[in-house]
């Protein structure tokens, strides 16, 4: 087809996309549809929001210049305007188009600020919707990063889709997972929002987002609440119900050589700060410098030494330094500890693990119990003359 | 060479199984990816850009004639017929499958290999001098040592999750081929009154904070290593900050905890830590070194050597770069370049692979060892195999003479397969070397060691180059800085930035400029690059790059 021609009309572009784009990957799509003469001049809309950075990348790497419409609400969170500009400046984005809404608009609906307490579906329409929609005049499709996992009415989207005939939304990340955006932002080093790291896993405006628990639906902070899962940027038809809440985990596992086991103390525990008993275990952070504790362990029969993250290998030193110093009660790890550290921990001196539920639920027993046998092939024994 | 002994086989084989039950767990959401991303690391296994990448660890860069058929296996079997030999003396394949790997790591366990601990925050593959057991200024061969700290740092229960990754470098020769300066930790070869040990070098290392490690122990006896270097990482393990990566190496915990204080630390852990090793790992160490017993030489003619180098002079050409001196004179150490003009530094083919396997097994005393310079040596040949073994090379394109000239070029992977890089280094390196090799100025210029790192992270060790070239990244546009004056011997000096920034297409003529500048302020033919610039510093290079302009401090 020449590229001067009529495009032909958006279903029929749409169908024929999808059957050619099938079976390609996230970037394929998104390299045909920068380049492809059946989706004309396109623009990618962002939020700039927990997932984005990862389809922002795979843009900058092939077109930084390239148009991205950023849509300023006015009410977003200052942590997202920060990271707006941080994020566009590290990969190079050089065509960030900033949107707001329309200032007679906001002054005629929503002079008080307060129309999202009394109608958020107008408030989307007066902050979201319009100015998009305005933005979007004169291109012939834009890139959104919505993804099938994300929410009821998003399960059957495909890479290309009509919109009312007038525009093709272009979807590359349609069947990533949570898991496939995380890798690739981890993998590419790119800057996560501030945001999610204090349980926010998807961000909209400040006012109408709000934390969500662990074993929520990742969208559960939105509109919390509120019978409303899409803004109206993506609303098709109706209004989906949310979805029901996880359960929520209830008592800690200890695991031993035998296996999974219930916590036999009863004593509860006190950080160092306290006086020490007998009957009363110590818990110690992971940042503790064993040196320090010298004299203090005499009462002591049972040490807990936190893990707050699977990754921090602190504890595992922190174990072997107190057995050095002569420590010979109870010792137990604690927290994100996977069945795959097991020996790990074993071996560096603890006689036991405490993990959560969830934990527990995820890897169950066998996984744990396949590492009992840690102490065979240990060269740390071989060369210490023990084996 | 080491020869696994049955724990080692039953070891490798548990954890060939473990690994395949993680990929197993991994699929069917038993593990996160978070969970599972520092278990493959930990066996080799980085996500790239596009693919997968297997390094694999070539423990001190040794290797025989089988592990190298092995891996050249591998490279067609699973791999697209060629590896990537890197400046840790690993081996990387950059597009095997995922459910292939399991195999891969059974069909290294065959012959006595892993790629435990190639990656991840943890004791990283021990690099020893390339040269080991054959160099002719060599005080003890430093590769037993190195397989003792191999089996001690395996699994180690505690330091499988460092605040980041680990290095650990040990040479045997006064002159420095390891860049031991450069690691977390550097073992020197000492004595003192006749009894053997160590001098420890600590916090030491390249990229984005170069630093030249410090000494943290004048004279440690040999028997001392292990607790020693135990209660080391063990400080290191609670004292590194974790907050930021780029600031989580112990170079930058010496920085801010003071050597006196870190000494205080390491001591008394030390003091705790020694009484727990009861000499096993002396009798071990023991066993180990009789496994690295030179091998037995044979003495006949060299004549074959003297006429070739009489009469063919691309033999000759070859002999002068390409050879380094053996501590037996009938002998010599080969090195293969792998870094043929035009050709990416470092990559073998299948081919070669076995070619170099072939070699080493009929004339090198089946012996091969990698360079951190990412070249492959025969260590061992007799000066009358010579020209049989150069015309051998010379057929699969591996007989380029050199080793140590402007074309030998450490190059990073760069931004064609890395997912950190922010500019191309492999195509700059072949640049380079192709236009050197069409002005034929080569062996003119003589010894010059230019080294291109294509970020921030410094892989390809640019701050020790003669000649260092960093690629970044600006405003969209790759620019290119040369630093000057490195030096990664024994007495490493971190090179010093020239100016402003180069255009990827200016970067090839500045360093022509510069060369050009050498040839004609140098003292005499004798006089290399560094000798010259350690004479007269750096204006006359800086005028070089710069003819025209004034604006040194731009950019």
């Amino acid at each position: 087809m020449p590229l001067e021609a009529p495009l032909a009309p958006v279903i029929e572009r749409v169908a024929d996309l999808n059957a050619r784009y099938k079976h390609h990957s996230a970037t394929a799509v998104l390299e045909h549809a920068l380049a492809d003469p059946m989706v004309g001049s396109i623009a990618m809309v962002s939020s700039f929001g927990a997932e984005s950075v990862a389809l922002l990348h795979m843009l900058s790497v092939m077109d930084r210049s390239t148009p991205v419409l950023f849509l300023d609400t006015e009410m977003l969170f200052e942590e997202t305007l920060i990271y707006q500009r941080e994020v566009a400046d590290k990969l190079g984005l050089h065509n960030v188009r900033v949107i707001r809404p329309d200032r007679d608009q906001m002054f005629a609906r929503d002079n008080s600020g307060n129309l999202h307490r009394s109608d958020p579906d107008a408030c989307c329409v007066l902050r979201k919707t319009e100015p998009l929609q305005k933005a979007l005049d004169g291109f012939d499709g834009w890139i959104t990063g919505r993804k099938r996992f994300q929410g009821k009415n998003r399960t059957t989207l495909e890479f290309f889709e009509d919109e009312d005939g007038k525009r093709i939304k272009v979807n590359p990340l349609v069947h990533w997972t949570p898991q496939d955006v995380s890798d690739y932002i981890t993998n590419n080093r790119l800057p996560r929002h501030p945001l999610v790291a204090g349980g926010y896993p998807s961000i909209g405006c400040a006012p109408c987002t709000s934390r969500v628990a662990p074993g929520e639906d990742a969208r559960a902070g939105r509109w919390r609440g509120a019978e409303k899962e899409e803004c109206g940027i993506h609303f098709v038809n109706g209004k989906m119900v949310r979805g029901n809440e996880t359960e929520v985990s209830d008592a800690n596992v200890v695991v031993s050589d035998d296996g999974f086991g219930g916590d036999d103390w009863t004593g509860g525990f006190a950080p160092l700060s306290e006086p020490q008993t007998a009957d009363v275990g110590l818990d110690l952070p992971s940042d503790t410098m064993p040196e320090n504790l010298s004299g203090q362990l005499d009462d002591v029969t049972l040490i807990r030494v936190d893990f707050p993250s699977f990754a921090d290998g602190r504890g595992f030193t922190i174990a072997r330094q107190l057995r050095l110093m002569g420590y010979k009660g109870r010792l137990r790890a604690r927290g994100h500890v996977i069945a795959d550290q097991y020996a790990m921990a074993r071996r560096s001196g603890f006689d036991e693990v405490e993990i959560s539920a969830d934990l527990a639920a995820r890897q169950p027993q066998d996984q744990w119990r396949a590492r009992a046998n840690w102490q065979t092939h240990d060269y740390q024994s071989r060369l210490r003359g023990v084996i | 060479m080491y020869n696994y002994d049955s724990f080692d086989v039953e070891f490798i084989r548990e954890r060939c199984a473990q690994f395949r039950a993680q990929v197993e767990r991994r699929i069917d959401g038993s593990l996160t990816e978070d969970e599972f991303k520092p278990l493959r690391l930990m066996n080799g296994l980085y996500l790239q850009l596009h693919a997968y990448m297997l390094r694999v660890t070539i423990p001190y860069g040794t290797l025989n004639s089988g592990k190298m058929r092995q891996l050249a296996m591998i490279a067609d079997k699973w791999d697209k017929g060629y590896g990537h030999f890197t400046t840790r003396q690993n081996i990387q394949y950059n597009w095997p499958e995922l459910r292939d790997v399991p195999d891969m790591l059974d069909a290294l366990a065959e012959v006595d290999m892993h790629a435990i601990q190639s990656s991840g925050n943890t004791v990283r593959n021990v690099t020893a001098d390339h040269f080991a057991g054959a160099a002719a200024d060599e005080i003890e061969d430093p590769r037993p040592v190195a397989e003792l700290l191999r089996q001690w740092s395996t699994d180690h229960p505690e330091f499988q999750f460092l605040p980041r990754k680990f290095k650990i470098a040990v040479t045997g020769s006064p002159n420095d081929r390891a860049v031991t300066r450069a690691h977390d930790i550097g073992l020197l070869m000492a004595t003192r009154d006749g009894e053997p040990g160590f001098e420890v070098i600590v916090g030491g290392g390249l990229g984005r904070t170069p630093m030249v490690g410090q000494t943290l122990c004048e004279f440690l006896p040999k028997a001392d290593l292990l607790p020693y270097v135990e209660a080391i990482v063990s400080a290191y393990n609670l004292l590194g900050r974790r907050d930021n990566k780029y600031k989580a190496r112990i170079k930058i915990t010496l920085h801010e905890t003071g050597l006196d204080e870190l000494r205080e630390v390491v001591d008394e852990r030390f003091a705790a830590i020694r009484a727990t090793y009861t000499g096993a790992d002396q009798l071990r160490l023991r066993e180990i070194e009789q496994q690295f017993a030179p091998p037995a030489l044979s003495t006949k003619a060299i004549e074959p050597f003297e006429t070739a180098k009489r009469y063919d002079p691309i033999f000759r050409a070859w002999s002068d770069t390409n050879l380094a001196e053996h501590f037996n004179p009938d002998y010599a150490i080969v090195t293969v370049s792998l870094k043929k003009h035009g050709e990416t530094p470092g990559d073998a083919s299948s081919d070669q692979m076995r070619l170099l396997a072939d070699l080493a097994e009929k004339y090198g005393h089946d012996e091969l060892r990698i360079s951190h310079e990412q070249n492959v040596i025969l260590p061992h040949v007799h000066k009358g195999d010579l020209p049989v073994v150069h015309a051998a090379l010379k057929k699969l394109g591996l007989a380029t003479a050199n080793v140590g000239l402007i074309s030998d070029i450490i190059a990073c992977p760069g931004m064609d397969y890395c997912a950190l890089a922010t500019a191309r280094s492999i195509p700059v390196a072949q640049q380079i070397a192709t236009r050197f090799d069409q002005l034929k100025l080569e062996h003119e210029i003589g010894p010059l060691k230019i080294k291109i790192s294509g970020c921030i992270n410094a892989c390809g060790h640019h701050h020790v180059g003669h000649i260092g070239i960093l690629g970044l990244d600006r405003a969209g546009v790759e620019n290119y800085q040369i630093t000057l004056g490195g030096d990664g011997t024994e007495d490493t000096v971190i090179g010093t930035r020239a100016g402003p920034g180069f255009a990827y297409d200016a970067i090839v003529p500045a360093i022509e400029r510069l060369i050009m500048a050498y040839l004609e302020i140098r003292a005499d033919a004798q006089e290399t690059f560094l000798q010259t610039y350690r004479r007269l510093g750096a204006d006359p290079f800086k005028a070089a790059l710069y003819p025209t302009q004034d604006k040194a401090d731009a950019a």
